[in-house]
């Protein structure tokens, strides 16, 4: 039975708000997942909810569409234009998904039935709501196609989900949701695991479906970037509890919750004026729930009238809401975010050269007669080097190459062609063939640290493994060096007899960098180390990558693979930018973040959905990258490149040019007439950015 | 799709002749003189020594595989020791006998198999899935020869309305006189049950579970297409692989229901050839055998591929 209770918090009056939810909890077993939610969404308005993995946000958005999943909803109330979504029976439910409320999903891949084209499954839900039949759905569907912007609509509704893109996968799913104009919008992390410049065509699409439709749109995202630029209010969610609520601009800008300040601070800005810091300590258990406030435990203002009784939502200003009892002194007692260290390039001896690396793969044979399907040229002439100390971050777009690049230096892979020399000698083979020293002072950390330790060992045995192999250490003296290095990683001695599967996502990282800084390496390998990961925790792990780079003897240098530009603002020295195998542009930190860039560089960064507003540009990708099969000539960039010159483009291959000593960067273009190019169209756009 | 066949029917002839070459190795490399078994223990030396002679035993093993590989490539599968007579009709009408049985099985059990596997997949958990994962598990316990004589128990000499043997008379279609197919049919089929419903009801749980499942029930799409339209087609996919397999296993695995039953089949052949010690035929039935396990595959992985959009290329 639901019970009605009235909320605690103190929701702005809505009364023709398109959801209600009000006082809402939901358990899974002994686990409140959900405590006494309250929020509305008006009709046309954009609501956020924001949260790191456990907040609940999920469980919410599933919940508002009446699919509780094995859950239970202890109390509360969930009301979409005048239904009552937890009371209803399943078959009048079903008639409200879809034409009243409907979900855009995160992972579109998963999220389309593999077996069904991609039209049936836009055109099944029509005909199943209205009764359509199956040449007027089919139209249907193939306006709906046309409407989220795929090029020949006819075509792409015969199409099975594994013949489009990831970002055309999501706009599949958006035109299923559109299908039947609901009232509600509900969207889970719509752009997560998209590329950046996909992510920012995707996210243009929403808001024209914002400005055209009256839709309420609910939206779940644990990027504050991609909220800022979406939402017109937010709502942030910790374990379960709403503890702030207010519109976009001033949750934001003048957060009045510690953790919601933890939260902005912990964001990587391309901006890059504030050094981020992570939120030390971890959820709480959420089946024996505490009295008080639900951050204490993790907030450093807390006093102790925060543990005697729950804390009510006070207002900070009309509108804007913190379940803080010391909101007033959040701005003013927490520390200030500091300005972020300048990073610049070193100039130590090199550590790695890298020249003019290939590494294709080879089609699959099809008969012993007919030829092989073309290679993936996955790599076509890499040329660069990393210093002592130094970090190189190496982005772009996935299949970029750059993963690719990171396996051959550290001899994961080996190359078709050039050479890779480490600290001079020449370490161009796999790693079993390289020298037992070589091997240890070239070490990887792995995107997914849930699959890179053995569930059998302990992390004792994981981190003892290379200090054992490599450096010898038995007994005591073994265990005190385990210890050590667990310390440095901010893991203490009691995690020694554990299994990975007792630790969180953020300590599993840290074992792997444990692992490899215990072989005392001189260049680590990172890929995509924390893109697994809560930005929370993201921040506190790049923090002590850093510290381990300061402080160790060997002058320890990164290549950090990643394709998150504000990461690489916060801890690189040097910046290579692939693009379909090559390196378009190569240059310190500063130089690549500042104007003029290539025009790819250029539009990774105008893609990146920014947390404060900032003056970028607004140049967006348009088209898919081509095939690796067969790179475009001339530049291989020409096909998207906003920037196109002429027929030069697609005909000679780009010169060089610098703008900075140690700055290239390959364009037609030159350097002036790139400036100009750029600066014109900031002064041409007469709105301003997203306030 | 044509390519992806052309090349899977090189792999299977490569994997013929394998088999072919190892059957071969092993039926003659084995101990114990063929010429002597045949003949019995009454033979002279003389005797035996003659048959050798006769069955070109005292050639190399290496040429004596290439002419029988030879052989049967031109169709000619030898003569039988037994019975003195050319192998080939024999074959064809055992292997016929069993691919009837076989089928039948397969078309019975298929069906039956997908529903109880969605059945107890949808109600996991429920007393109807425990009753029949239960049965299911009981029933793969069961040995073939328990299981058919439990059927001819009741079938046969309790209720007297089948048959309990199959004999069939010479010259005579299976099919024309199908109450004697009935029981060994039936135990087939409940051979075969278990292994489906369980593959079927993992495939189906594990579509359940899938976000593109989530998206169509989300979808505000009634169970019932859920169920079929979106989940089955995944979620047999598993089954098909090995329902292809099995076919080829029934042909081997039909040994002991032919032999229960007394019905005429090529497993029942393959039986009496080895404990006569009837070499060509062994080597035969086995060559049948492996290619029936082969095609089977190939054909399953044809409608793997039919029903998975994702491997056409």
């Amino acid at each position: 039975m639901i019970q009605q209770r009235l909320p605690t918090g103190t929701p702005i009056p809505l009364p023709d708000a398109t959801l209600c939810v009000d006082g809402l909890s939901i358990s899974y077993g002994a686990a409140k997942v959900v405590r006494d939610v309250t929020l509305r969404i008006a009709p046309g308005e954009a609501y956020g909810l924001i949260g790191e993995s456990g907040s609940g946000k999920s469980t919410i958005a599933f919940s508002v569409m009446g699919y509780l999943n094995g859950g239970t909803a202890s109390a509360g109330r969930i009301t979409i234009a005048g239904h009552d979504i937890l009371t209803l029976p399943d078959r009048k439910l079903r008639r409200l998904r879809g034409p009243v409320v409907s979900m855009v999903f995160q992972d579109p891949m998963n999220a389309l039935n593999p077996s069904i084209r991609v039209g049936e499954q836009i055109a099944e839900g029509i005909r199943y709501h209205t009764g359509a039949g199956k040449a007027e759905a089919e139209a249907r569907a193939i306006e709906l196609i046309d409407q989220v912007k795929l090029p020949e609509p006819e075509d792409i509704v015969r199409r099975y989900p594994h013949q489009l893109s990831g970002g055309q996968q999501q706009r599949i799913v958006i035109a299923m949701a559109l299908a039947l104009e609901p009232a509600l919008l509900i969207l889970d992390e719509p752009t997560t695991g998209l590329d950046v410049t996909t992510e920012a065509t995707i996210l243009d699409l929403i808001t024209e479906i914002k400005q055209r439709s009256n839709v309420a749109l609910l939206f779940i995202s644990h990027n504050l970037g991609v909220v800022a630029r979406m939402c017109d209010r937010v709502g942030v969610l910790y374990a379960g509890d709403l503890i702030e609520e207010g519109p976009t601009a001033e949750v934001l800008q003048r957060p009045s919750h510690p953790y919601t300040r933890g939260l902005i601070s912990a964001v990587p800005s391309i901006a890059g004026e504030l050094e981020m810091v992570g939120i030390p300590g971890s959820l709480p258990d959420l089946t024996e729930v505490p009295k008080g406030c639900i951050f204490r435990a993790r907030c450093s203002i807390a006093i102790a009238a925060c543990g005697e009784a729950p804390v009510p939502m006070e207002t900070v200003r009309p509108g804007h809401a913190s379940r803080c009892l010391r909101w007033r002194d959040c701005l003013a007692e927490l520390n200030p975010p500091q300005a972020a260290a300048v990073r610049a390039p070193l100039d130590g001896e090199k550590r790695l050269e890298i020249d003019s690396v290939i590494r294709s793969f080879p089609g699959a044979r099809r008969l012993p007669f007919l030829k092989p399907r073309p290679a993936v040229q996955a790599l076509r002439g890499v040329s660069l080097d990393i210093r002592a100390g130094e970090t190189l971050a190496v982005v772009g777009e996935s299949g970029s190459g750059k993963s690719t690049l990171g396996r051959l230096v550290a001899g994961l892979d080996r190359p078709a062609g050039g050479t890779i020399r480490f600290e001079g000698r020449d370490v161009t083979a796999l790693s079993r063939e390289r020298t037992v020293d070589d091997q240890r002072a070239v070490q990887f950390i792995f995107q997914n640290p849930h699959s890179a330790l053995n569930p059998h060992h302990t992390v004792e045995e994981i981190v003892g493994r290379p200090l054992r192999l490599y450096l010898g250490l038995q007994g005591t003296e073994l265990r005190r060096r385990i210890v050590e290095i667990l310390r440095a990683v901010r893991l203490g001695e009691r995690y020694m007899t554990r299994a990975p599967h007792e630790l969180s996502g953020g300590e599993k990282q840290r074992v792997c960098i444990a692992r490899a800084f215990a072989a005392e390496p001189r260049l680590v390998v990172c890929d995509e180390p924390t893109s697994a990961l809560d930005i929370s925790v993201q921040a506190a792990i790049l923090q002590e990558l850093q510290t381990l780079q300061r402080e160790s003897a060997h002058r320890t240098a990164y290549m950090f693979i990643t394709h998150d530009l504000g990461v690489v603002r916060q801890i690189a020295d040097r910046v290579a930018v692939m693009y379909l195998g090559e390196i378009v542009e190569l240059g310190a930190t500063r130089d690549i973040f500042s104007r003029p860039q290539h025009p790819y560089t250029e539009a990774l960064l105008a893609a990146v959905p920014e947390l404060r507003p900032t003056r970028a540009s607004r140049m967006r990708l348009q088209g898919v990258v081509p095939r690796p099969t067969n790179p475009p000539s001339g530049c291989s960039f020409h096909t998207r490149c906003p920037r196109l010159k002429g027929d030069i483009c697609s005909q000679k291959a780009p010169p060089t040019r610098s703008k900075a000593s140690g700055h290239a960067m390959r364009c037609h273009h030159d350097i002036n007439t790139l400036k100009a190019l750029q600066s014109a169209e900031l002064e041409n756009r007469t709105e301003p950015a997203r306030p | 799709m044509t390519e992806m066949i052309i090349r899977r029917v090189g792999l299977l002839a490569l994997i013929l002749f394998a088999v072919s070459f190892m059957t071969f190795m092993i039926v003659n490399v084995l101990p114990g003189d063929v010429a002597a078994v045949v003949l019995g223990d009454g033979a002279s030396p003389e005797q035996v020594h003659l048959l050798r002679e006769k069955l070109g035993l005292n050639e190399p093993v290496l040429t004596r595989f290439v002419s029988w590989l030879g052989d049967m490539l031109r169709g000619d599968f030898g003569v039988s020791l037994l019975y003195g007579q050319p192998i080939k009709p024999m074959l064809a009408t055992r292997l016929y006998n069993s691919l009837v049985l076989a089928f039948l099985a397969l078309v019975l059990s298929v069906p039956v198999a997908i529903l109880l596997g969605t059945v107890t997949a949808m109600k996991r958990g429920s007393w109807i899935d425990r009753i029949i994962s239960s049965l299911t598990a009981v029933t793969f316990a069961l040995p073939e020869f328990v299981k058919g004589l439990a059927l001819i128990l009741v079938f046969g000499i309790w209720l007297e309305v089948l048959p309990g043997s199959s004999l069939i008379e010479a010259g005579r279609h299976p099919l024309s006189q199908p109450l004697i197919l009935v029981l060994p049919v039936l135990t087939v089929a409940i051979g075969m049950q278990p292994y489906f419903v369980q593959i079927t009801r993992a495939g189906m749980i594990e579509a359940f579970r899938s976000d593109y499942v989530r998206t169509a029930v989300l979808k505000g799409l009634p169970p019932h297409v859920v169920a079929l339209k979106h989940a089955l087609r995944n979620g047999v996919l598993p089954a098909v692989a090995v329902i292809g397999m099995t076919l080829g296993n029934a042909l081997g695995g039909l040994v002991v229901v032919e032999t229960v039953f007394s019905y005429p089949g090529i497993g029942q052949l393959m039986v009496s050839a080895i404990s006569a010690r009837d070499v060509p035929i062994i080597q035969s039935t086995v060559m049948i055998v492996a290619a029936a396990y082969a095609v089977g595959n190939l054909l399953a992985d044809i409608v793997s591929i039919a029903l998975n959009p994702r491997l056409r290329y």
